[in-house]
Formats: C-alpha cells, sequence, structure tokens
C-alpha cells in the first residue's frame, strides 16, 4: 500500500509537470498577444512593444517557461496582470465560492442520484423506471447554463426567494450565503445527477443478476436486506467511477453556472484571465484544477479497497 | 431511501422561505450592472473602456471635460488662454482636494502629462501628447503647455480619459485604489464581483453627487443580467444588454430604457491593399449591394442609427450621409461588371464572436453580398486572433468591427492601419485639419474628408452602435448619449 500511494504520488507529480508543461505551449501558441488584448485597438503599436517587453513576452519560450516553473515550484505562482495580486491570493480568495458550490452540487449530486438509481433498477420495466429514466434524459439534454437560467426566472424573478445571482462573502452570514450558492448548486448537480442516476441503476441491475443475489433471495432474506447488504454496496464500484469523473466535471461545469449566477468563482476568474490573456492566471488556475481533479481521482481510488476487500494495492 | 432528498427540498425550502427577497437598496444608493470586469483601475496604462466606465468623471477627471453633448467645457482648470495658439495657460480651480485630503496644485498637472510623455511609463497614447515641447509651472495654480506646432486636437486630447488628474504620491495605487478629485471616492474592490464607489463629502460642486454609494456590479451574462434587473437585484443595466433585451424591457412600465448615439461606428473594413478590394470599382460595389436600413433592423432591432462615413453623429462637424450611396444591386453589378468580375468572387469575412453584434451583421451581409454573386465566407475567430491577423497583421479580405473611439478619423489618414487605405490627398486633408483651428475652416474640411471617404469607399459604415441603457423608474439623471466613453454617476439620482 505505501509502495502504491508512493508511485501515486510520483505520477501525480509527473502528470502536474506534464499539464504544466501543456497549459504553458497552449497559452502562448494561441494567437492573441496578451499586450495586444491589454491595449486592444486604442493603443498605439510603440505602446504595445513596450508592455510586451515589461511582461517579459518578447524573450524566448523557454526561459519564459523555466522562469515560470522555477517560481512555481517554490510556491510563486507569479502576479495577476489584471489585478496586480499574487495569483496564488486569487486562487485562494476564490475558494470560499467555488469549493462550497462544487460541494453543495456533489451533495445534490449524490443525494438525488443513488436513491434514484436504486429505485429504478428495483423496479425495472414499471411506471417508476420510465419516469426516472425520462427525468434523467431530460437532465443530461439540459445544459446547466439553461436549467440555471429557468431556476433564477422560477425563484428570483418570479418568487423572490433567492438573489438572481453575485455573492457578498460568508461574512453577511450563512443564510445568505446558502441563498447566493443555492441555485446554481442545483443547476449544477441536476445535470450531473441525471448521469450518475444512469449509472447506478444499471450497475444495480446488474448485480442484482448476479448468483449471490439469488441464493440470497433464496436463503429467503427479506428485500430490503437482499438490496441493502448485497447489491448496493458491490453496485458501488462501478458507481464510485463515475462519481470520481462527475466530480472533475463538476469543477468544469462551475466555470459556465458562475458565469450565469455572476459568482465570484475559480471558474469565473479562469474564463475571465482568458479571455484578458492574463496568463500567470491562466496558468496558476489550471494547475489548481489540475492537482485538484487528480487528486479526486486518487481518493477515489483508495475508497475502492474500502468498498472492496479484495482490491490491493501492492 | 427518500429521507436525504426530503432534507434536501426542506433546506431548500427552508433558506428560500428565510430569505427576505432582494434586500431594498437605500435610495441614495445605486447598484450598476456592468458586463466586463475592468482589467485594473489606471487610466493611463490601459485604454479599456470597462475601466472609463468606472473610473472615468466618477473617481478621476481631466483639466477639460466633453459634456453630455460633446462639447469642451473647463473643468479642474477653470479656464485658458492662448494667444498665438502654441502658448496655452491653464487657470485651475483653486481649493480642490484630492480624495486623500491634499489640494492639486500645477505640479501635479506638470507630473501627470509628463509620466503620459515618457514612453517608459506604458501609457497607451503618448502621442497624444506629442505636441507638447515644455510644461512650465507658472505658480501653484498656474501652468503654461508649451507646444511645437499648432494641434487643433491638444484640448480634446486633454479631455481624453489618459489624461485624468491624479496625486503624485498616489501613481503606485492607480491600478487597484485610484485617487482622484471627482465626486465619487474608491471604496472597496471584490475581484469577480463588485466595485464600490463612495461620495466624496468635499466635492467642490454644492449638492454633487446625488448618491452616496454606487456598486459596479460584474454580470457577463446578458440573460443574467436581465434576470438581474427583472428580480430587483440591480438597479441600472449600462452595457450588455442586447437590443432584444432592451426592446422587450421598453415595453415594461417598471423601467426606463434610454437608448442614445455613441461614437462607435460599426463597419464593414476593406483591405484596401488585396485584390479585388483595391479597386474603388469593386469597394463602391459593396457599398451599393449593402442594404444598411436592413442590418440594423435584422442586427439591432432598428436600434442604432445609419451611417455613410467614419463620423459618428455627436461630433460637431458630423455630415449625415448615410443615403449617400442607397442600397442598389443593380448599380453593384454594373461595377463589379466594369472592375472585371462579371460573376462575383469568393472572399472571406473575419468576425469576432465576442462582439455579438458584428456575428449578427456578418450573416446579414454574407446574404445581400450573394445576391451580387459576391460569396461570403463567414469565419468566425476569436478576439485575440482578430487583433493579432486582422488589426495587427492585416490579414484578412473583409471584416466587422466597431470603432468607439471620438475624433478617429485619423484612422484613414493612416496608410499602415488595417485598412490599408493610402490617400495621399486624404492624409494632407487630415494633416491641414490638425494645424486649422478657426471652427468654420476646420468644418469645411471635415466636411470635405467625409465626402472623399463615401467616394473613395474604404470601408462600408454601417451604424453608430446604440447606447443602450435601462434603469428601474425612477432612476434619472444619466447622459442620453455617450460621446465619450464615460459612466457619469454625478448627478444620477432617485427621483422623490
Amino acid at each position: 500500500m505505501r509502495r502504491y500511494v508512493l508511485r501515486r504520488v510520483a505520477a501525480f507529480v509527473a502528470t502536474l509537470f506534464a499539464v504544466s508543461l501543456l497549459v504553458f505551449v497552449v497559452v502562448r501558441v494561441l494567437p492573441g498577444d496578451p499586450a495586444l488584448l491589454i491595449m486592444g485597438t486604442q493603443g498605439s503599436p510603440e505602446a504595445t512593444a513596450r508592455l510586451r517587453h515589461a511582461m517579459g513576452l518578447d524573450r524566448p519560450l523557454l526561459v519564459q517557461y523555466v522562469d515560470w516553473l522555477g517560481r512555481a515550484l517554490r510556491g510563486d505562482l507569479g502576479v495577476s496582470i489584471q489585478y496586480d495580486l499574487p495569483v496564488s491570493r486569487l486562487i485562494v480568495s476564490r475558494l470560499p465560492v467555488t469549493l462550497p458550490l462544487a460541494l453543495l452540487a456533489a451533495l445534490f449530486m449524490t443525494l438525488t442520484a443513488l436513491p434514484f438509481g436504486l429505485y429504478a433498477a428495483t423496479r425495472r420495466g414499471r411506471a417508476g423506471d420510465y419516469l426516472t429514466m425520462i427525468v434523467s434524459q431530460l437532465g443530461i439534454a439540459v445544459p446547466s447554463f439553461w436549467s440555471g437560467l429557468l431556476l433564477i426566472l422560477l425563484f428570483s424573478v418570479r418568487l423572490g426567494w433567492v438573489p438572481s445571482g453575485g455573492f457578498e462573502g460568508w461574512s453577511q452570514g450563512l443564510g445568505p450565503a446558502l441563498q447566493s450558492l443555492l441555485l446554481p448548486a442545483l443547476a449544477l448537480g441536476f445535470f450531473q445527477a441525471a448521469v450518475l442516476i444512469r449509472a447506478t441503476r444499471s450497475a444495480v441491475l446488474e448485480v442484482l443478476g448476479e448468483d449471490y443475489v439469488r441464493t440470497a433471495r433464496a436463503k429467503g432474506l427479506s428485500e430490503r436486506r437482499v438490496i441493502g447488504r448485497h447489491t448496493f454496496r458491490n453496485a458501488m464500484i462501478p458507481v464510485l467511477t463515475v462519481t470520481g469523473v462527475q466530480l472533475g466535471q463538476l469543477i468544469a461545469g462551475s466555470i459556465v453556472l458562475e458565469s450565469v449566477f455572476a459568482l465570484p468563482g475559480l471558474g469565473r476568474l479562469a474564463l475571465g484571465a482568458i479571455a484578458a490573456r492574463d496568463l500567470p492566471v491562466v496558468q496558476g488556475v489550471t494547475l489548481f484544477m489540475a492537482s485538484a481533479i487528480i487528486a479526486i481521482n486518487f481518493v477515489v481510488d483508495l475508497a475502492y479497497t474500502f468498498l472492496d476487500p479484495r482490491i490491493r494495492y501492492e | 431511501m427518500r429521507r436525504p432528498v426530503t432534507s434536501l427540498i426542506v433546506l431548500l425550502l427552508a433558506v428560500g422561505l428565510a430569505a427576505t427577497g432582494a434586500a431594498a437598496a437605500p435610495a441614495s444608493s445605486l447598484v450598476v450592472q456592468t458586463s466586463t470586469e475592468p482589467p485594473g483601475l489606471d487610466l493611463t496604462a490601459s485604454p479599456a473602456s470597462a475601466i472609463a466606465a468606472v473610473v472615468f468623471y466618477n473617481i478621476q477627471e481631466c483639466l477639460v471635460k466633453v459634456d453630455a453633448h460633446g462639447r469642451l467645457v473647463p473643468w479642474l482648470a477653470e479656464r485658458w488662454h492662448t494667444t498665438d495658439n502654441l502658448n496655452y495657460t491653464f487657470f485651475l480651480r483653486r481649493g480642490v482636494r484630492f480624495h486623500n485630503g491634499r489640494e492639486m496644485k500645477a505640479a501635479d498637472v506638470k507630473f501627470v502629462v509628463e509620466r503620459a510623455m515618457n514612453p517608459e511609463t506604458k501609457h497607451p497614447h503618448p502621442k497624444h501628447y506629442e505636441s507638447i515641447s515644455a510644461i512650465v509651472v507658472r505658480d501653484d495654480s498656474t501652468i503654461t503647455f508649451v507646444l511645437k506646432n499648432v494641434d487643433a486636437m491638444f484640448l480634446w486630447n486633454l479631455a481624453r480619459q489618459g489624461s485624468v488628474i491624479y496625486p503624485r504620491e498616489a501613481v503606485g495605487t492607480l491600478k487597484t485604489a485610484p485617487l482622484g478629485t471627482g465626486p465619487f471616492k474608491f471604496a472597496q474592490w471584490m475581484p469577480g464581483d463588485r466595485i464600490v464607489l463612495e461620495r466624496n463629502p468635499d466635492y467642490r460642486a454644492k449638492g454633487l453627487p446625488k448618491l452616496d454609494r454606487v456598486t459596479f456590479r460584474f454580470i457577463p451574462d446578458p440573460n443574467g443580467a436581465l434576470a438581474a434587473l427583472k428580480a430587483g437585484d440591480i438597479d441600472v443595466s449600462t452595457f450588455g444588454l442586447g437590443p432584444e433585451h432592451v426592446t422587450e424591457l421598453r415595453k415594461d412600465p417598471r423601467f426606463t430604457a434610454i437608448v442614445g448615439d455613441t461614437t462607435n461606428d460599426v463597419i464593414l473594413a476593406m483591405n484596401n491593399s488585396r485584390k479585388p478590394y483595391s479597386d474603388v470599382r469593386v469597394r463602391r460595389a459593396l457599398t451599393y449591394a449593402i442594404d444598411r436600413p436592413e442590418i440594423l433592423k435584422g442586427a439591432m432591432f432598428g436600434l442604432g442609427r445609419l451611417l455613410g462615413t467614419n463620423v459618428d453623429p455627436l461630433n460637431p462637424y458630423f455630415v449625415d450621409l448615410a443615403n449617400a450611396m442607397p442600397y442598389d444591386a443593380t448599380k453593384a453589378k454594373k461595377l463589379l461588371a466594369e472592375a472585371g468580375y462579371p460573376n462575383g468572387f469568393d472572399t472571406v469575412l473575419r468576425v469576432a464572436p465576442q462582439y455579438y453584434y458584428t456575428v449578427r451583421t456578418g450573416e446579414i451581409v454574407t446574404n445581400q453580398l450573394a445576391k451580387v454573386g459576391i460569396r461570403v465566407k463567414l469565419e468566425q475567430i476569436e478576439w485575440g486572433q482578430w487583433l493579432a491577423r486582422v488589426w495587427k497583421e492585416a490579414d484578412y479580405d473583409l471584416t466587422i468591427i466597431g470603432h468607439a473611439e471620438a475624433w478617429d478619423i485619423d484612422n484613414y489618414a493612416n496608410p499602415k492601419y488595417y485598412f490599408r487605405y493610402d490617400s495621399p490627398k486624404f492624409q494632407e486633408l487630415y494633416r491641414t485639419s490638425l494645424q486649422t483651428l478657426d471652427d468654420k475652416a476646420r468644418r469645411e474640411l471635415f466636411v470635405r474628408m467625409q465626402h472623399m471617404l463615401v467616394e473613395d469607399a474604404p470601408a462600408v459604415w454601417l451604424y453608430d452602435y446604440p447606447r443602450l441603457l435601462v434603469t428601474k423608474k425612477g432612476v434619472q439623471g444619466f447622459w442620453k448619449d455617450l460621446p465619450i466613453p464615460s459612466v457619469d454617476l454625478s448627478e444620477v439620482s432617485w427621483a422623490k
């Protein structure tokens, strides 16, 4: 197990290194010069050239990369061009929005998907199953920015229960902060839940066809015990895999929803930075998000051993 | 199994019911939506209009101001005089204080303009101060600018957003917490969410500003902005709502829509150095082939104003030439045949979807040009690419974009500009206009330049992009037109 963890940590570092290189190169080979974007059509070519020099963009690409990587290794992700603040501070300042948003959405996703997936599987071919499948199909088909807008129209414009967007911070109290995050979390979680419902249903159905389930039933165990003890836990392995992927997608999905709900989160930071070619921020945020997703997958892998003791990492 | 779901629903309802709805802002404060978060707040480091929307005229001001009608009026300078058009002496308003409490002095003005002239400071427009040879401080409130040559744009350039006056000692914080002399003080910036300004209690004009607090909220999504307005979370939408939203909101008695003119000329630019656009007959053919009223209707819901040349309706020398070359497909075809293209030609139109109107307009243009045989391939490219390829390298046939700057006819006098329009006659006219201060003579030159542009057709001027501002009923004091990119809030208030 220890060797496995060490191996995974090494892979983690290697992946991050690859991600950093990829992000660095992609951001720079994209047509579109950051200095030009800052100056727009109204700055003179001379002023733009001076800005490019001041930003160090006229140095060879390799020199820029080594310089950036060296600093990043020391924990210095650079300074944002747009905000004139350290990138790491910007990332940390956006976490109180994105993290609770992703957690709430994940909570909503799992609390909806697992029961409904199980429900559909146990009522296979009956009305409840069809209804669940139709609703989940709808959830997959409707993009989250659209469901987000519908939620705003209903809960903010019509009913006036929650604000239509924005986030004033946790210092305003738990209630107002949760109100701001509730609709985007629902919109985000709904789409992801729809995928997970289907995954849960098929995983449970597969396990229900296993011999040991037939044996359990033949033994005269109650259906509740058959499902709860023998089926659900065994069905969890593929469900967990999908959940891991979905959690990664929650982080990606927050980029769109943070724009619709005007939330000052990590996704919006990344989007704004890409548009403004705020390279240090684009690199820093991508590196951070990549680490988060790799870390989630790592945790998911470890969780397999708890679900199925036969799985051992040597 | 159903319990977790039930708890979630209960939580949702509880939070919902606990909500008091959108907290009603006190009458002396205003929440203004803007779509783009400013890239820093330093007007002397970037020409971005998102910075001007927050800072210009609200936090920082200039010696001279462009008023709501596009006229130059004395501002931080109470008057100026010149006898030879080479030495301009400005008399500063006395007792004007910066937000840090210190009195504004002539030495500040000298510092600010010399800093703008210094290429090392990365000011986006050192060219605006090129004609200045010396700045002499006479006393604390008198300052003389000595010019190398007569410059008809000198005063106007001192009124631009890059010429704002700030205290010398605050130059280090211009980007994050700007100080100035304006009616509002910078209070707070929550990156990604909002910028808050507070009333400057020491503002020199009595009774101004009328608001105690202004919050700029960044809502990038137009539908999000519309919902926020309808939910009562914002009081004003400045930039960001499309013409379709404004058309809808105009019918709603809860809101007031202001549709005015701007200096933003939306044009179909042609690469004058590239075949077939190097032939004036082809350029004229395109002008005749384009039905501008139909474009305005289709792309902008009829909001905006038709243009015929590159001087916007807010310029004092504007001549309405929108009908100088009206839509005439037969004439267009004839001109194309004369130029050797009886069967039309293939061409590429590059637009950047960051500006939604360029795509909508481009689709209609493509359709209209097809009717005279010009087969247009509409190519959407990202804004960064557009700047690098079209604007910087002039690697394009056709493009659509809005030129937002006031007094930007000089672009046509620059053969290296991406239009690649090289007319020595036009360049001479423009140079003369810069040396001409007599209003009548200068007007005459501007009229000639405008007619010449129509004749030479280096671009097709489509429409003046409208100012689209929507407020809650009861908000008053906004400018109708935008002769300069600013959201002047000094006189904005709630009706009693």
